[in-house]
């Protein structure tokens, strides 16, 4: 019992993680929080689910699709929303960012109708034993496809040129221009990135839960960005660990505390860390 | 019809209230709060709950209300106003998902089904019951609110204040206590709020949690933006054009949020002084260069 | 090579530069000298185009640069080494030099470049792990040179690169200058450090509360009795031997 609510919050957590890591490097490199990221991941989990739907489609290229839809969703809406407010008080991009994610989500809405969609294909998923364990292979490939993703992102960043640009955009913006990069194209390949990311979340969501609806985003948008302060905004392995235990203590909670408050459980530990550690787990960028 | 205007006024009052407060913190404290409704909803049950199980008298249950939204203010901002602004949009956010879930839990709440049978005011012998008479008690508590609000604006105080939302540091080295004004400002902002929700349910005598989720968060936000942020009198505009708006496009209903949402982005980018205020408080001038 | 013409620059409203006109040709030193606060750092973001000019003309090799943002002026072939050295603090030595190069083409070529850089500075080969701020100041300004030079730049700019650093450091660091200048590379070299500067410098201008107030070869300013009696009197450490 107690593994098997561990299995599922760390399930669910690698999902945060992926959303949470969006909103960590958006506010790496432009210091502000992009408050539609989670209907970027609603965004992402609509078109691979509405691909799959008309049956024409195989798996893996639905998921890219929603990978890449949500990634250019993340890049318009920082044409639109943010770019032109760069320069204003912080209040104001934040606002707009707001403005942005009721839009989204009031436009699935119109759209798509307010119920749930089952996701188009049935797999079928086994339970296995793995040392002792009780493991879904569904749980398992999320687990796996999640930490795949993060290890590639960690790879970007770490190993090559645009990902060190980036890190040098978010470091010292004006002395990153001195080196020849251009930091608008920078802070777009950032909200690609990052958004191809939650896109990645919302079509294993979708998967997970077997449902995708407009308001989808919003709950996990707000517990992603509790894992990415509880990691430490801006700090890319702190967004990870703050979505796992995140998704962990969410779990066991609903199960040893009450299944009531499971949304609230989130929340609280937020509260908690920006009383007891405002900086996060892990230091931060963040002040 | 006339019951129908009656009504509208009503709501109008209460959003005035609500848009003015919202205003305070985001004008005054530079800081968003997407959890208004949460305060509005807790001082519309603890408003109600005082009225249906000790049986107060609404001044005093109302009294109570503001005291106990004012509290919840004040624990939410004491750890969050310190940080940057994106932060307390977040935990209020929070917040608010967490009262409705509170709301929606209890019992003494009564669940979804929420809680029926509040009475309406009495004063003196006399009852507000009549839409009329209530649609004073609300003007007065209006200009009470817009008073006090203005006389809070115009202090030194006030004046600290904007010091603060242009330029924290230089606040701060000035020797102005910036957190704590934030705070103050932030749990005054919420017992307004509190006082809304308290008429509120006096008002139309049953609530239940749908009133005060998410969705009337932003529409107060929105009420703000539209007025122009930092500006008292567009605020009670704002809240005026959204509370009778959307009764003059009922055919647009099912576009409502839509329309919000581009209305939050796109007032920003072209008009971010706000469409109704006079716009001398404009947090954009200020803040650039 | 480089040619300002009654340029006027300033934050907000506050004016800084109030018309400067100065020329670097190549393969020249040339040193721009003046207190705290005369607009040396200005001059150089206004170059650069982090902070474009209100009036007059910048020219860069038959370019003008007025408009340009600061990554197309780089892409021409001006690097710059800021003031306080700026380095990528949590990004490691080597990751700073690669970004030097990050505009260029070669990027095969900027890796061996890096190579040569190394041997030539082992300090930074020895360190090319380490995060970059964790180097000590000299060390941070020997690679803030290094990340310039992976630029490969036609001119190279720095920012008072003595600031903060103990005399030992201060001869290395003008050590480097001193050979990059006898391998041809022009520089612009801004300094309050006038005595250091007018050994390795051709020619200098004197700037003062955003006019330049002298100019002429490095041998004229250091007989300047203005010169002298403001940059280099008593009080001035030797640190140049
Ligand atoms: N970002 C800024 N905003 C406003 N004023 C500035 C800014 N940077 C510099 N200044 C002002 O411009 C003037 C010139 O500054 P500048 O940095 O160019 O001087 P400097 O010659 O480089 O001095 P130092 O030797 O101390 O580096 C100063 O009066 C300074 O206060
Ligand atoms: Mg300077």
């Amino acid at each position: 019992m107690f593994l098997q609510q561990l299995l599922n919050g760390l399930t669910t957590g690698s999902v945060y993680a992926l959303i949470a890591l969006g909103y960590t490097m958006i506010y790496g490199i432009l210091g502000l929080i992009n408050f539609a990221q989670g209907e970027i991941y609603m965004c992402g989990a609509f078109v691979a689910v509405l691909l799959l739907a008309t049956g024409k489609v195989n798996f893996y290229l639905a998921f890219a699709a929603g990978m890449v839809a949500a990634a250019l969703l993340g890049v318009a809406l920082e044409r639109v929303a943010f770019r032109p407010l760069r320069g204003a008080h912080p209040l104001v991009p934040l606002i707009s960012a707001i403005g942005a994610s009721i839009f989204l989500q009031s436009l699935a809405l119109l759209l798509f109708g307010p119920n749930d969609r089952p996701f188009p294909i049935q797999f079928t998923f086994s339970t296995i034993t793995v040392a002792g364990l009780p493991l879904s292979t569904l749980q398992g490939a999320i687990l796996a496809a999640a930490l795949g993703l993060m290890g590639l992102l960690m790879v970007f960043v770490r190993y090559t040129r645009y990902g060190k640009a980036i890190v040098a955009c978010a470091l010292d913006r004006d002395t990153a221009r001195l080196m020849g990069i251009n930091v608008d194209r920078m802070v777009a390949l950032t909200f690609f990135i990052g958004s191809a990311l939650s896109g990645a979340a919302g079509v294993m969501m979708a998967i997970y839960y077997n449902a995708t609806y407009p308001r989808m985003g919003l709950l996990p948008g707000l517990k992603a960005f509790s894992a990415a302060i509880l990691g430490g905004v801006g700090n890319i392995p702190g967004a990870i660990l703050g979505g796992l235990l995140l998704g962990v203590a969410e779990s066991l909670g609903a199960a040893y505390v009450s299944s009531g408050y499971k949304d609230a459980i989130a929340f609280a530990i937020l509260i908690g860390v920006l009383l007891l550690r405002p900086q996060g787990i892990l230091k931060g960028r963040g002040d | 019809m006339a019951a129908y205007l009656l009504h509208l006024a009503i709501l109008a009052g209460i959003y005035i209230i609500l848009a003015v407060s919202l205003n305070l913190i985001i004008g005054y404290a530079g800081q968003v709060s997407l959890g208004h409704a949460a305060f509005y909803g807790i001082g519309a049950y603890a408003s109600a709950l005082a009225a249906l199980h000790w049986h107060f008298p609404f001044p005093l249950a109302a009294l109570g209300a503001m005291l106990v939204t004012g509290g919840c203010g004040l624990a939410l901002g004491l750890p969050t106003l310190r940080l940057k602004e994106d932060y307390l949009a977040i935990v209020t956010l929070g917040f608010g998902v967490i009262v409705d879930l509170v709301f929606l839990n209890l019992e003494v709440t009564g669940g979804p089904d929420g809680l029926v049978g509040i009475p309406s005011p009495r004063l003196l012998g006399l009852s507000f019951r009549p839409q009329p008479l209530y649609l004073l008690l609300v003007i007065l508590a209006v200009f009470l609110v817009l008073g006090f609000t203005y006389l809070l604006v115009r202090s030194y105080h006030g004046r600290a204040l904007r010091a603060i939302r242009d330029h924290e540091t230089t606040a701060q080295v000035m020797g102005i206590n910036t957190p704590a004004y934030k705070i103050v400002i932030f749990s005054l902002a919420a017992a307004l709020a509190g006082l809304a929700g308290s008429l509120y349910a006096h008002y139309i005598t049953f609530i239940n949690p749908e009133s005060f989720g998410l969705h009337t968060s932003i529409l107060i936000l929105c009420m703000v933006v539209l007025g122009g942020m930092g500006s008292i009198i567009g605020s009670v505009l704002g809240a005026i054009a959204l509370a009778v708006l959307p009764e003059m496009l009922r055919q647009f209903q099912a576009y409502q949020d839509l329309i919000y949402g581009a209305l939050l982005v796109a007032l920003l980018i072209w008009r971010p002084e706000g469409l109704l205020g006079r716009g001398k408080l404009s947090l954009k001038f200020l803040t650039r260069g | 090579m480089l040619t300002l013409k009654s340029v006027q620059a300033g934050y907000g409203r506050l004016p800084v530069l109030k018309g400067i006109s100065l020329h670097v040709r190549p393969g020249e030193v040339v040193t721009l000298i003046g207190g705290n606060g005369a607009g040396k750092t200005t001059t150089l973001q206004a170059i650069c185009g982090l902070l474009p000019p209100r009036k007059g003309l910048i020219e860069f090799a038959g370019q003008e640069l007025n408009r340009l943002s600061p990554e197309r002026i780089v892409a021409l072939g001006l690097a710059l080494v800021p003031e306080g050295r700026r380095v990528f603090r949590t990004l490691s030595v080597s990751a700073n030099l690669e970004l030097g190069a990050f505009h260029r083409q070669d990027q095969k070529q900027a890796r061996r470049d890096l190579g040569e850089l190394q041997e030539r500075f082992p300090i930074l080969k020895e360190r090319s792990r380490q995060p970059a701020g964790t180097l000590s100041g000299g060390e941070q300004q020997i690679l803030a040179i290094g990340r310039a030079l992976m630029a490969r730049p036609r001119l190279l700019m720095l920012d008072e690169p003595s600031m903060g650093l103990a005399p030992r450091m201060v001869t290395q660091v003008y050590e480097i200058l001193k050979e990059l200048k006898e391998a041809g590379t022009t520089i612009l070299l801004v300094e309050q450090n006038a005595r250091a500067a007018l050994k390795v410098a051709d020619r200098g201008y004197v700037l003062e509360t955003g006019r330049i107030i002298l100019d002429g070869t490095a041998a004229e300013l250091k007989e300047d009795p203005e010169v002298q009696r403001a940059y280099l009197g008593k009080g001035y450490r030797e640190v140049w031997e």
